[in-house]
């Protein structure tokens, strides 16, 4: 059935048709009890939906549709390991990467948290290799510098977590630079490359295929620079000292010159954008330790049992996907602006747009047939004091309706005795409040703002979620990306579509085989397009 | 003369034992922190030739005693040794000194806690009643302290107070037999000297430990461009010998202390580089051996030659052995080791580690070897019998990590030959 034939649909259409007319600042005079109605809590995490565009009513509704669309049941399979992916027939178990240890769950006749922990020794070993000083480079010296070498899945997450929690390394992993390259291009390899020592220098080169053409040609550059500053170590050798592969396709990642003792293994269930919790994760181990790694896990692992056993009413992740379905399917609004408060999280926007656009951005449903609703919005985002000196203007006056995350740590700097450091966390912290109650309340936040010109007039009634952290910890971080990552979920059954496969990014990869071709020196190009022939052409005589 | 000298180290032990060798009558308080236990610091008195026989002897003699803190106050002439990290200790110590003697207290500071910290350390005593604070850098070289104490061949007293300066005189008068020189200065012109020459000598060793590398790298003998660097008289021979690093507990200390004192005040990474590229220099004959095995030295037997510091000791404080052999452990090999003195030592380090076996003489250590570093120059490995050395290798690889042997005749012989710089 067609979530549109639900109830629950039916009355959500009658309830927006009224709640479109209301404004946000009108929702709070009417129910100054707002913040207690609509803030929820897991653990050290806050998710403060009061400046949504919704009552008691529109939650009530929201849940029944989520119960209508057999939500729970879905939640079961998926942690379960039910082939819930159909369209490539595999479970999909990052739920089960961070599972602790002991805990039972056969998959196919395999038992797969057995499996996920031994994979996840055998990363320590290597970190601890590393951290001690021990992993060495074909001249004998210790390894201080590792590159990641990946892209999307294997990139965005250990890049952002890299990120996010430097300030957690452990006294052995200082030393240790790591650096992340992802661009087809080569470009931020060469830069990279033009100040790094090769003796001491590892390279992990992260493919779930191991076939990623953007990965293997950045692995072959990296190869061939390490070549060309060894003056007598064979090619073996110094794959062997200087790259480790992460994949779940060991054999091509032999083949291509990894041994198998340099080799990180995970598996076809782990979906690239959920694959951080796996060895992709290695670069955020060698940053933080295990031990901080681990963390991270045990935060995620939380966040999915709270996920798995809370009510539907009080559930985050259930929650925050509802309003939004509430904002994308009822009030229309196609457009998600994630906001993190804090520099830390910089990267954040750009992996919540995979997540959320690589699982969501589909238009036909698990039955093969064209949805009749929108499904994922535009997602984009940036650190938000940055962005409001740049596209706030829009969210503040243009036309656009826009949905807003606002992320932000309650505490910070507490380990310093910089007072302005702290005074930066504050200053941090209130613009965060003035622009989330700004957006939503628009300006009747300030007195006498109707004698304002029309220009200088704010409309609000933009909706706002704020999820506020106690601190940005390892498991906190777990913690929200899991969180965000269930959200997905949760969309996905109410649009009835698959967020696990990602078909729309295949084609791209052919076609650009055909034009690799088509730039070699006098190829034919009849075959293309009138615009492609002029480009190749013009190409082609640039590089005469 | 009645002294107290406060201290569990090398300072501390030898000139206690030098002291009362020559007619005073000293106390050593060793316990000094608030549970009175001494850290466990790695100083042995029995790995420093000769000094347990002295400090016996001191003993039988009734002129050297272990005494509490407290006990330790009543003689009017005192010698503070304390390690770097003891400045507060130190204040106390002065602070109860100046309390329990309200004149003509001499108190002569040993200690190195950096520039300008006995002119503070003074300001808590009253020098118009004699109450006095003097710097003597301890110009000890670990294996031969009690020589270096009593027959130095200057003595820098860092010291602005007449009537102390007569008391040190008369103090070290039994050992300035064949002084060349007093050299006097103030406290904070003798610190900075002390550490001036420590930074000194540790550039040199490093400055000759890069071009020997360099060498490696260009084909050329580095010990032939030593002779050429020495022969100029600007330039002498000492401490000018390429080799796999420095070590040793106070050296290695100091030049830590100058070097924090120059990012601090300067800026300046010089003598940070130093001491990080020398931690790459005691890895050098590992190296050596992993490129010849094509890094990968899994179950391989290695020998390892020499584990002190520096010959003459039994110390492994910072000894480039360490090192080596914790590499050499992760990379999964067996170790063969000999050492004259400092087998016990490393065997206790290592806890003793089920890959590494002790060998009492160093041609068994060569059994079934497939390479042999020598990573300390004692004597005795100078001229080896290589008839013996090449029946008992597997390989007949060796890694000269002190640069001892001929390489011609190595190689003639039929031995693969790796030193430093050539």
């Amino acid at each position: 059935m067609s979530p549109k034939e639900t109830t629950a649909w039916v009355d959500l259409q009658s309830h927006a048709y009224y709640m479109s007319q209301s404004h946000i600042s009108t929702l709070f005079d009417e129910s100054p009890n707002r913040f207690a109605q609509f803030g929820f809590t897991q653990d050290n995490l806050l998710l403060d939906l009061s400046k949504q565009r919704i009552t008691d009513e529109t939650l009530r509704l929201l849940i029944d549709l989520a119960k209508e669309r057999g939500l729970s049941t879905w939640i079961e399979a998926l942690f379960n390991g039910e082939h819930i992916n159909d369209s490539e027939d595999r479970p999909a178990l990052h739920t089960a990467l961070r599972t602790p240890k002991g805990v039972k769950l056969e998959v196919d006749g395999v038992e797969i948290i057995e499996e996920v922990h031994q994979n996840l020794e055998s990363m320590e070993a290597i970190v601890t290799k590393i951290h001690s000083g021990q992993w060495r480079g074909f001249t004998g010296h210790s390894i201080n510098t590792v590159v990641n070498i990946g892209v999307g899945g294997s990139d965005l997450g250990p890049l952002m977590a890299c990120k996010a929690l430097a300030e957690h390394a452990p006294e052995s992993a200082r030393n240790l630079n790591v650096h992340f390259v992802s661009s087809m291009d080569g470009s931020q390899l060469a830069d990279l490359l033009s100040h790094l020592n090769p003796a001491r220098t590892l390279f992990v080169i992260s493919s779930k295929s191991f076939t990623t053409i953007d990965t293997l040609a950045n692995a072959n550059t990296a190869k061939e620079w390490l070549k060309q500053a060894s003056d007598d170590a064979s090619e073996a050798i110094l794959v062997s000292r200087h790259f480790i592969g992460v994949s779940a396709s060991p054999d091509k990642a032999l083949k291509w010159g990894i041994p198998k003792a340099n080799q990180l293994a995970f598996w076809d269930w782990t979906g690239g954008r959920y694959s951080m919790w796996s060895t992709i994760g290695l670069p955020i181990a060698l940053k933080l330790g295990m031990k901080g790694f681990r963390e991270i896990l045990a935060g995620a692992h939380a966040m999915d049992t709270h996920f798995r056993e809370t009510p539907l009413e009080q559930n985050l992740p259930v929650l925050i996907a509802m309003v939004g379905i509430w904002n994308i399917n009822f009030l229309n609004i196609n457009a998600h602006a994630i906001l993190p408060y804090d520099g830390r999280l910089s990267h954040l926007p750009a992996y919540l747009e995979q997540l959320e656009m690589e699982s969501n951005g589909k238009s036909v449903t698990r039955k093969g047939e064209a949805t009749t609703y929108n499904t994922c919005p535009i997602l984009w985002g940036e650190v938000g004091t940055n962005a409001q000196h740049a596209f706030y203007q829009l969210l503040h006056q243009g036309t656009e309706s826009v949905m807003c995350d606002f992320i932000v740590a309650a505490k910070r700097y507490h380990d310093t005795d910089n007072s302005e450091l702290k005074h930066q966390h504050q200053l941090n912290l209130a613009n965060c409040l003035a622009q989330s109650r700004i957006l939503a309340l628009g300006d009747t936040v300030i007195k006498d703002a109707e004698s304002a010109p029309v220009y200088k007039r704010y409309k609000g009634n933009q909706p706002c979620t704020t999820l506020l952290l106690d601190e940005l910890t390892p498991h906190t971080f777990g913690q929200i990306i899991a969180m965000y990552e269930h959200k997905v979920f949760v969309q996905s059954v109410i649009w009835d579509i698959n967020p696990f496969d990602q078909w729309g990014v295949e084609l791209g990869k052919k076609v650009a085989t055909t034009l690799l071709d088509a730039l070699a020196p006098n190829a034919s190009i009849e075959a293309f397009d009138a615009s492609t022939q002029g480009l190749l052409q013009h190409i082609s005589i640039r590089n005469k | 003369m009645k002294i107290t000298i406060w201290g569990n180290e090398l300072p501390a032990w030898t000139s206690a034992a030098a002291l009362a060798e020559s007619g005073n009558h000293v106390q050593i308080v060793t316990g000094l922190d608030q549970a009175g236990n001494k850290n466990e610091i790695a100083f042995k008195i029995s790995n420093e030739p000769g000094l347990q026989h002295c400090i016996d002897e001191a003993i039988n003699s009734g002129r050297l005693k272990s005494v509490t803190a407290k006990e330790g106050l009543s003689p009017a002439t005192h010698i503070i040794c304390l390690n770097p990290d003891e400045y507060d200790i130190a204040a106390q110590l002065i602070k109860e000194l100046a309390t329990e003697h309200p004149s003509n207290l001499l108190i002569i500071n040993q200690s190195n806690f950096g520039v300008g910290s006995t002119d503070k350390l003074q300001a808590l005593l009253y020098e118009p009643y004699n109450q006095t604070l003097a710097y003597i850098p301890d110009m000890l070289a670990e294996g031969s302290a009690l020589n270096n104490f009593k027959h130095p061949e200057t003595i820098i007293v860092g010291c602005s107070n007449d009537w102390a300066l007569l008391n040190i005189k008369a103090l070290m008068r039994p050992f300035s037999q064949s002084l060349k020189q007093w050299m006097l200065m103030t406290p904070k012109e003798a610190e900075f000297t002390k550490f001036a020459n420590t930074g000194m000598l540790a550039l040199r060793l490093s400055y000759i430990n890069e071009l020997a590398n360099l060498a490696d790298h260009l084909d050329v003998d580095i010990e032939v461009i030593r002779e050429g660097m020495i022969s100029d008289p600007r330039i002498g021979p000492h401490y000018l010998h390429p080799g796999c690093g420095f070590g040793g507990l106070h050296f290695q200390q100091y030049i830590e202390g100058l070097s924090e004192l120059m990012e601090v005040n300067r800026n300046s990474k010089l003598l940070n580089t130093v001491l990080a590229e020398n931690e790459k220099q005691k890895e050098q004959p590992f190296r050596k051996l992993w490129r010849h095995y094509e890094c990968d030295l899994k179950d391989k037997t290695v020998t390892i030659w020499g584990l002190s510091f520096k010959p003459g000791t039994a110390s492994i404080d910072n000894a480039p052995s360490l090192k080596v052999i914790e590499t050499l452990l992760a990379q999964g090999c067996k170790i063969q080791v000999h050492d004259p003195e400092a087998g016990s030592n490393i065997a206790q380090y290592f806890n003793n580690h089920k890959q590494l076996e002790l060998v009492d003489c160093c041609y068994q250590a060569l059994q079934n070897s497939d390479g042999l570093l020598l990573l300390t120059e004692w004597p005795e490995y100078w001229s080896p019998e290589y008839d013996e050395m090449l029946s008992k290798m597997r390989h007949p690889l060796i890694i000269d990590g002190r640069n001892i042997f001929d390489k011609e005749i190595l190689q003639s012989l039929g031995f693969t030959y790796y030193g430093v710089g050539r």
